[in-house]
């Protein structure tokens, strides 16, 4: 209860701060339909050229992009814009503030920047996800589409967490401003179905920097293609994750001697 | 003006060094995309034999031509002079007797560029062997007649992303601008996917603009796909476009520098 107030405060405080400029959230905006328009002008080019991708549809990969901007919409609206204010702290010393406040550190820093107007985003993907299901024809099981929404929901954990856990590092090196650059690269690879990546590059989007466990693998469970073993795993990599994080984020934070001393 | 040169070369590579951890990210970051396409259109063209025409084999080449064209043609200068017009620290460099944007901007520009390409080796070599691509139609005639495009190339784009980073006299910021022309060199220039898959609308309109003249044009002279006729043809495109783009410069850069009054004055 405590949590959700302040993530409303935050999110009123957000609210308020981009409404100083209008303009350029229309901009964004017109510039954030832009990118769609692009993003399925080269799926049709794409499918201009076959007929499957990695032996995925036309539909599927609308669905995929879908799922994939959700990820991005993760990437821009919280991580950016919360990681520029973390590493301020860490070299002016104003972390101290937030150490000093009573909630949970790892929660303050994650979610105090909210870009709002990013969160329009949300709708287009589930529209994307829609239309993508519909066009590719599959019957999709209501249990599918559930283990869908979970696989999605423990993939952006595991983000999150990889997340925690590179800018928690910021407390061992001071000077490591590009702590989610690696995430951000990355990313892009989320916009196709792993599987048709060689194997050294899948390897490190489902391993190493895991972007497809947030965009492939709940795909692959709304298309039927994991059984109870697979996604059981996949649950398990989640909460096994954000449990190393928090971890990690703790020892780091002892480390943390304020900038002047 | 040499010895200008000389001196500004010594700084901006020195400060280019400095951030040398900084630019391994960039690259990193750079990379990616050329290679998830390469994965694509390989993917695609293995499991048909080829697409229009195109094997998996040309598709690996084009991309790994393509970093290093790209390396070469491209620049930074809406990130290295964008916040100088906004925060007005440009005020101090207006003072010189030299222009901002031809020379120190010019050559901090080329720093990054010497050092991003030395970077840029290793990992080519790496990718080399990862995707063992098989180069034996490229004669070194192509490389030849490639580079003076690659440096008109440069010039252009260098040109145009100046003209566009100077807007910001007017409207403080121009990045969204800029993200904009970004989309337009994605479509335009054959970054995402050689021109002639492109849809026959934008292949033609894409023939006029100078996008292509940064990536496509040298790609397909250094692979020898163009006969002599096309070669001298893009020759005269980037001609016209680099007196174009010199003229856009200097308009948009001397009507802006007099509306420009830093901040804080």
């Amino acid at each position: 209860m405590h949590t959700l107030k302040l993530l409303s405060a935050f999110f009123k405080v957000n609210v308020q701060m981009s409404l100083a400029y209008r303009a350029d959230t229309i901009v964004n905006i017109l510039l954030n339909i832009m990118w769609l328009g692009w993003e399925l002008l080269s799926l049709n080019i794409i499918f201009n050229n076959t007929t499957t991708l990695g032996g995925w549809g036309l539909g599927e990969l609308v669905s995929l992009l879908g799922v994939f901007r959700l990820v991005q919409m993760l990437m821009v609206a919280l991580i950016w814009p919360n990681t520029e204010k973390f590493n301020q702290s860490i070299r002016d010393g104003s972390m101290d503030y937030t150490i000093l406040q009573p909630a949970n550190s790892m929660f303050l820093v994650t979610f105090s920047r909210i870009t709002v107007w990013r969160i329009w985003d949300l709708i287009l993907a589930i529209v994307l996800i829609t239309v993508g299901i519909n066009m590719s024809g599959e019957i999709v099981t209501p249990l599918h589409t559930l283990t869908f929404i979970l696989l999605a929901i423990s993939g952006t954990i595991v983000i999150y967490s990889l997340w925690i856990v590179l800018i928690a590092l910021t407390f061992w090196f001071t000077k490591f401003d590009n702590n989610v650059t690696i995430l951000q690269a990355l990313l892009d690879a989320g916009r196709y179905p792993a599987t048709v990546y060689p194997v050294w590059l899948r390897v490190i989007v489902t391993f190493v920097i895991p972007v497809a466990v947030a965009t492939t693998v709940p795909l692959q469970a709304l298309r039927g293609d994991l059984n109870i073993q697979q996604i059981t795993i996949f649950f398990a990599v989640a909460v096994f994750s954000f449990l190393i994080a928090t971890r990690v984020w703790k020892s780091g934070l002892k480390r943390y001697s304020g900038a002047s001393s | 003006m040499l010895k200008i040169f000389q001196r500004l070369w010594q700084v901006n590579w020195a400060e280019q060094w400095q951030y040398r951890a900084n630019l391994l990210m960039y690259l990193l970051y750079w990379l990616v995309s050329p290679i998830i396409y390469l994965a694509v259109w390989t993917s695609i063209a293995n499991a048909k034999g080829n697409v229009s025409g195109f094997t998996a084999n040309d598709f690996v080449t084009y991309y790994m031509t393509l970093l290093i064209v790209d390396q070469i043609t491209s620049n930074i200068v809406i990130h290295t002079f964008g916040y100088k017009i906004q925060d007005g620290t440009l005020s101090g460099e207006l003072i010189r007797p030299i222009h901002p944007m031809l020379t120190n901007a010019l050559v901090n520009n080329i720093a990054f560029k010497a050092l991003t390409i030395m970077g840029l080796l290793p990992v080519w070599a790496i990718l080399f062997f990862l995707f063992k691509p098989d180069f034996s139609h490229v004669a070194l005639s192509g490389i030849l007649i490639a580079l003076p495009a690659m440096i008109l190339g440069f010039f252009i784009g260098y040109l145009l992303s100046a003209t566009i980073t100077a807007l910001a006299f007017w409207t403080t910021r121009s990045f969204s601008i800029h993200e904009f022309y970004f989309a337009l060199i994605l479509l335009f220039s054959g970054q995402f996917v050689p021109l002639t898959l492109m849809p026959k609308l934008v292949q033609d309109i894409a023939q006029y603009l100078p996008f292509q003249l940064l990536i496509y044009y040298p790609i397909q002279v250094i692979l020898g796909k163009l006969s002599t006729a096309q070669i001298i043809q893009g020759y005269v495109m980037a001609g016209i476009w680099l007196v174009i783009a010199i003229a856009l410069f200097n308009w948009v850069w001397r009507n802006g520098v007099k509306r420009f009054s830093a901040v804080g004055a």
